[in-house]
């Protein structure tokens, strides 16, 4: 018998705890790895979990899995599931062959377009759902085997916005600067474009205590589960029109400060800047804001003096959280809105205060680690500026290269993909741990990128639309096969542990990295193994702002809560901000921010001018690659549905389940109607998690945010058109 | 290139602000001159400042010292006396001359003094001007002790005083400004009698039906309001240390109306007298082109309460009387000043701005403002109205025919005080009122701001304000296909099938089907499934296979 492996879900940034126990048929580990076939249920074809999962006690699930996680080992063994590296023949074809011809055609694909174009013509796209230490060797190629500066990942299109916003006032970024298990206490929780009870559903336990209180407030166009979670008396939804989250967050500080129920004292001695922030908000008073938004003075009003109620509460006691997520985020104006944001807390004076507090809500599995170890264009591991000749130099030193080898920055995500197989863009890409065709905004333009590429790697353990596009795949490890560490939405250090062996022909990414950089003479060295890799890691993050030197597998293994920031000798930081922020001068910057006339809107009496917003489903994650492959989440949700309210689907002439084509200038994307007044009548809603025909990133825009380079994901003008039944599939 | 700015108040600064990057990078130089000393600030709030519930900080727009680092000279508690066009230059209440290539009038507009018996009024026709420039420039009429307008900080401080004491404040004139001061005060305490000449409040904003409905409400919030009345004297009474001070206004049919404090809020009148004098083209402001430009001189600008809009055209150009008039509100002024400093900032800047069509902004102009939405900002009572209201249902033939064709949908319960007027044009709203139903007010406001159909049953929009406005609730929360739990998508349906296979507690049922098993808020559900399901001796909502 097996013993059981404590782990954590592979995907989003709840890392909700769970337990793998060896299946009753396949009670011997290494069995799974050479009798693939047998892990096949011979009465239907289906497949059979080679592990079965359960829910763990722990401070952020409680026990608790939702759907996607109860079902996430259907994909270990899996029909379709890549077990021999894939090379694309003469024919066209993608052919089986192995491991050395693929790292040798690899290879010699990134040398022939180097010598051709230079070193930044090969690029590397990144994923939020790598472990640290596959995110933190990923960089470390890119910079030293590949001397690229051309690297970039799809927490771009997930946290970029949140993250320069953090920065910027804080001078630091950690999704949440405080235990998930703080959210219990509060009496007021103010949730901006998050759908929680859908995205990472045990979360929602945490929202008990506001609930109880009246006090959770959810600001969505769209009442999804979470804003139904205020129902009752439970709390507020407010639904302002897609695009105009900035205006209402301006009118709820106008209201804060004018009514004076700000936290002077705070302002005072905690923060910079609160004069220009008085001046920006003095013009955005309630009954303008409401003629811009759709929500109702009165409402903004209210909002306002319930946060600062709980602003006004003994520290620790029913204490008011604000909490962002993609709905806000995900604009061309995602940082200022994410800053509004954070002004509002400031001036109400919760971040750093016990039982209160400011955060914004990570996706995806590893979004925050992610973000942290140089996966990003401009940052180097620890989350250093690559720009700082003092970070290059430690960073440098740890890898015993010269600072002067170490690329400058970048380009970010959207721009990288922009780039592809022009003459002065990345000719060669290599892909890791993302589906760009599926999820990155204005697709065909990235369909028609990869098209013209030199050569396209992609490492996956299914193929993805986007490796199904690859000259080269490689097969590599999932989630329960291997071993590391990942970085919760909390800024929690936690083990991903091996509970069985991948199939023989699969590779962790660890081991291709390091049989690329050799094949590449790099210098420095690429270990193998996590453990090792992590050891480094903890060297290169030392002195950073995200600093793990003091954390090691022993001290994870031991059961230990590990936040970062965790300097060498240091019992971690489970809660930030404290004392003081990470500026020089210990304050918080207030920076004041106005809106721009940016948002996509329909014409102006354009009859059949929607606004589309896009978003997730409870059964999906992501592009859909991994869930989609799960009979039980397919079949929940098997095809694209275009959320419209009954007066707009009225209006246009459709009936719930009718075939539509979401139109625009950059492109077209099929859905099935879903009639529900579950969404205001001038926006629709599709998930983005369909491929092909129904992708719903082929309508969104690729118009990023000026300061973090975010895509517009929310915004879209578009029409809807009937597909006649012979245009139907 | 030398800018003059007269004015600087909320509309100035915010030319100041807008045009700030090419005076720092040294295309241009800007001089402010603002009569008022404070530091240009919102006047949308004086009201509210004025019963003390917002502070001068908060409406504060103005960034002086930013201003001022870019190399901006503001003089402040300085004013113009008079404009020296053929010179190029303005001349000052000090002395001083000013020269300018280009000269922005934001000189705004100052409260009316109405004609009562017992207050001076000035004329400030071109003749009275040139006699007394010193007394009528950059001045308002000085009124009686006990007498206000509500227009700027000092009137906000004898208001301020007044509701402190919990005096009677009598309010003259039933606007937008003069219901919010009244409603504001009567929130903080003051003792307020709303006197008006019309049938209901608001007249020039609103019909009949939402008159009546927010006559009632003022009544209910303990406003007094009486209408149809003129007023045409005020009387004194003389205090204690001799002076003589505001007693009684008195009304045309002979009431006599007892306070403390008399606000005037009569309405507004550009401050043109400096066009006037210097011989440029004014009507009811400041007369400009769509490119804000003075009909008369080439050099003078205006934006904001100064400004009249007016495109100069054959026809117009002949005529008298000029249609229009500024609108008063603070939205289009902003506009306009940032449009003005924009089309600056590109002919500095040595390039062109052009419409969607290709045509040069700077030579056809802003394009005019669509009807105000116009918000009463108060606590309890919410009124919002814009466009045409007083179309009435039966006024148009209803049946449908004219696709394009006025309709006029109307909700009126005059005894919880909500109404709602919409008057469309082939389904986009032309005009709306709301009284009382402030998410419904929210939505329409959204609806006519873009210009979108409203929904063929209108009644929807109405159902945002209804106390069962819970779209949830028509959901039966033990139909079979309602989700109980969210985490893992489990239906009624499941969770009975699952007890008909003999899963009869929450723990069961969450190991079958998972319900309960995810953030666990939905376990008192299940439990209520199991028990109504228990008590239907296992007769399930649905055929169970």
């Amino acid at each position: 018998m097996t013993p059981a492996t404590d782990t954590h879900c592979p995907y989003c940034a709840l890392q909700c705890a769970m337990t793998l126990t060896a299946s009753a048929r396949e009670p011997v580990m290494a069995a799974a790895a050479t009798a693939t076939a047998g892990a096949m249920d011979a009465s239907d074809g289906a497949s059979i979990a080679p592990v079965t999962v359960a829910g763990r006690d722990f401070p952020t699930n409680r026990g608790g899995l939702c759907k996607k996680g109860w079902t996430s080992a259907e994909l270990l063994r899996r029909p379709g599931r890549i077990e021999q590296p894939l090379l694309r023949g003469a024919d066209g074809e993608l052919h089986e062959t192995d491991w050395d011809t693929a790292l040798d055609v690899v290879v010699a694909g990134i040398r022939r377009t180097q010598e051709r174009y230079g070193p930044d013509a090969v690029g590397v796209f990144g994923g939020g759902g790598l472990t640290n230490e596959k995110a933190y060797l990923l960089g470390k190629f890119a910079r030293i085997a590949l001397g690229t500066s051309r690297i970039d990942y799809n927490g771009r299109f997930c946290m970029a916005s949140a993250a320069a916003a953090g920065t910027r006032a804080f001078g630091i970024d950690r999704g949440l600067p405080f235990p998930l298990s703080d959210l219990d206490g509060a009496a007021t929780v103010l949730l901006l474009g998050t759908n929680v009870a859908e995205t990472m559903p045990p979360f929602v336990g945490h929202l008990a205590g506001a609930q109880a209180a009246g006090g959770l407030i959810v600001v969505d166009p769209r009442r999804t589960p979470t804003a139904r979670l205020t129902d009752d008396g439970q709390g507020l939804h407010l639904q302002p029109a897609p695009g105009t989250d900035l205006l209402l967050l301006l009118g709820l500080t106008h209201v804060v400060l004018a009514e004076g129920l700000a936290d002077e004292a705070y302002l005072a001695n905690r923060t910079m800047g609160v004069d220009a922030l008085r001046r920006s908000v003095a013009a955005w008073w309630p009954e303008r804001v409401q003629s811009e938004t759709g929500v109702a003075a009165l409402t903004i009003r209210r909002v306002a003096r319930r946060l600062a109620a709980g602003a006004r509460t003994e520290p620790g006691t029913g204490g008011t959280y604000i909490l962002t997520g993609r709905g806000v985020e995900q604009h061309v104006d995602g940082t200022d809105t994410a800053t509004a944001a954070i002004n509002l807390a400031l001036v109400l004076g919760l971040p750093g205060r016990l039982g209160s507090g400011y955060g914004t809500l990570t996706g995806q599995g590893n979004g925050q680690g992610g973000r942290e170890h140089g996966q990003k264009a401009d940052q180097l591991p620890g989350y250093r500026k690559i720009t700082d000749p003092a970070a290059r130099e430690h960073v440098a030193g740890v890898w015993g290269v010269p600072a002067a080898s170490i690329p400058g920055p970048g380009i970010p995500a959207v721009e990288l993909l922009q780039s592809l197989g022009r003459p002065d863009g990345v000719r060669t890409l290599l892909v890791h741990g993302s589906n760009v065709v599926v999820s990155a905004p204005n697709a065909s333009v990235v369909r028609r990128g990869l098209a013209e590429l030199d050569l396209l790697v992609v490492c996956d353990f299914f193929l993805s639309e986007t490796a199904a596009l690859a000259d080269v795949v490689l097969p590599v490890c999932q989630w329960a096969e291997e071993e590391g560490t990942m970085t919760s939405l909390e800024g929690r250090v936690i083990r991903r542990r091996r509970a069985i062996d991948p199939p023989a022909g699969v590779r962790d990414e660890l081991w291709i990295l390091h049989e690329l950089a050799r094949r590449l003479d790099a210098p420095s060295t690429f270990p193998t193994d996590p453990d090792t890799a992590f050891e480094e890691l903890r060297l290169a993050s030392e002195g950073g702002l995200a600093d793990y030197s003091g954390v090691d597998y022993a001290l994870l293994d031991s059961g230990a809560e590990v936040y970062w920031p965790y300097p060498r000798g240091s019992a971690g930081t489970p809660r930030l901000f404290a004392d003081r922020f990470a500026h020089a001068d210990g304050r918080a910057r207030l920076v004041a921010v106005t809106p721009r006339p940016s948002a996509e809107r329909p014409a102006r009496g354009e009859s059949n001018g929607l606004t589309l917003i896009t978003g997730r489903l409870l059964e999906h994650y992501q592009s859909g690659a991994q869930t989609r492959r799960v009979p039980e989440l397919a079949d929940a949700q098997p095809d694209s549905r275009l959320r419209l309210h009954p007066a707009t689907a009225a209006r246009l002439g459709l009936a719930d389940g009718d075939r539509v084509e979401v139109v625009n200038a950059r492109g077209a994307a099929r859905a099935r109607v879903l009639v529900t007044r579950d969404i205001r009548p001038d926006t629709a809603f599709l998930p983005f998690h369909y491929p092909g025909d129904e992708t719903a990133n082929l309508v969104t825009s690729d118009a990023v945010d000026p300061v973090s380079s975010m895509p517009e994901f929310k915004t879209s003008a578009v029409r809807v058109r009937r597909l006649e039944p012979q245009e139907a599939r | 290139m030398r800018v003059v700015l007269v004015g600087y108040g909320p509309v100035g600064s915010r030319f100041v602000d807008e045009l700030l990057p090419v005076v720092r990078a040294g295309l241009a130089s800007l001089t402010v001159i603002g009569t008022e000393t404070a530091d240009a600030y919102n006047r949308v709030l004086v009201a509210e400042h004025a019963v003390g519930s917002v502070g001068l900080d908060s409406m504060t727009v103005a960034d002086r010292a930013a201003a001022e680092e870019a190399g901006v000279d503001l003089r402040t508690g300085v004013s113009v006396r008079r404009i020296d066009r053929g010179a190029h230059e303005v001349v000052l209440d000090t002395g001083e001359r000013v020269a300018y290539d280009r000269l922005v009038l934001a000189t705004g507009a100052r409260a009316n003094t109405p004609t009562l018996d017992g207050i001076e009024r000035s004329r400030r026709d071109l003749a009275s001007l040139e006699r007394y420039p010193a007394e009528l420039v950059a001045s308002d009429d000085r009124l009686p002790q006990g007498v206000t307008a509500l227009r700027d900080l000092d009137d906000a401080a004898r208001v301020r005083e007044a509701v402190r004491g919990r005096k009677r404040v009598i309010v003259l004139g039933a606007g937008v400004l003069g219901l919010e001061i009244a409603l504001a005060a009567a929130h903080a305490g003051a003792q307020v009698c709303v006197v008006h000449h019309g049938a209901h409040p608001m007249p020039r904003n609103l019909d009949r039906g939402g008159g009546g409905v927010l006559r009632q409400a003022l009544r209910r919030t303990g406003v007094t309001v009486i209408a149809h009345s003129r007023a045409e004297a005020i009387a004194f009474r003389t205090e204690a240390d001799g002076s003589r001070a505001f007693d009684m206004l008195v009304t045309a049919d002979g009431k006599q109306l007892k306070g403390d404090l008399l606000v005037l809020s009569c309405g507004v009148t550009p401050r043109a007298e400096l066009a006037t004098l210097a011989g440029l083209r004014t009507s009811t402001g400041v007369v400009v082109d769509r490119g804000l430009r003075s009909w008369s001189d080439p050099d003078v600008f205006a934006i904001g309460d100064c400004a009249h809009v007016v495109e100069r055209t054959e026809e117009t150009i002949g005529r008298r009387d000029l249609p229009g008039g500024p609108s008063g509100l603070i939205g289009p002024g902003w506009r306009q000043a940032a449009w003005l400093a924009a089309r600056w900032t590109d002919e500095l800047e040595g390039r062109a701005a052009h419409d969607h069509e290709g045509r040069e902004l700077a030579s056809i102009g802003m394009a005019p403002e669509a009807d105000p939405i116009v918000m009463l900002k108060a606590e309890h009572i919410d009124v919002v109205a814009v466009g045409e209201v007083a179309p009435e249902p039966w006024d148009d033939d209803p049946a449908p025919g004219d696709p394009g064709a006025r309709r006029v949908a109307q909700w009126a319960d005059p005894e919880h005080l909500r109404y709602v007027k919409m008057v469309t044009r082939g389904g986009v709203l032309s005009g709306f009122v709301s009284v009382g139903m402030p998410r419904t007010a929210a939505e329409l406001t959204l609806l006519f701001e873009r210009r979108a159909e409203l929904p063929a049953d209108r009644s929807m929009l109405l159902r945002f304000d209804g106390p069962d406005y819970d779209p949830s609730e028509d959901a039966d929360a033990f139909a079979p296909t309602s989700t109980v739990c969210w985490c893992n998508a489990v239906t009624v349906e499941r969770i009975e099938e699952s007890a008909a296979c003999g899963n009869d507690t929450v723990e069961c049922v969450g190991r079958d089907t998972r319900a309960g098993t995810g953030c666990g808020g939905c376990k008192g559900r299940i439990a209520d499934v199991l028990a109504r399901f228990a008590e239907t001796g296992g007769a399930a909502a649905s055929p169970v296979g």
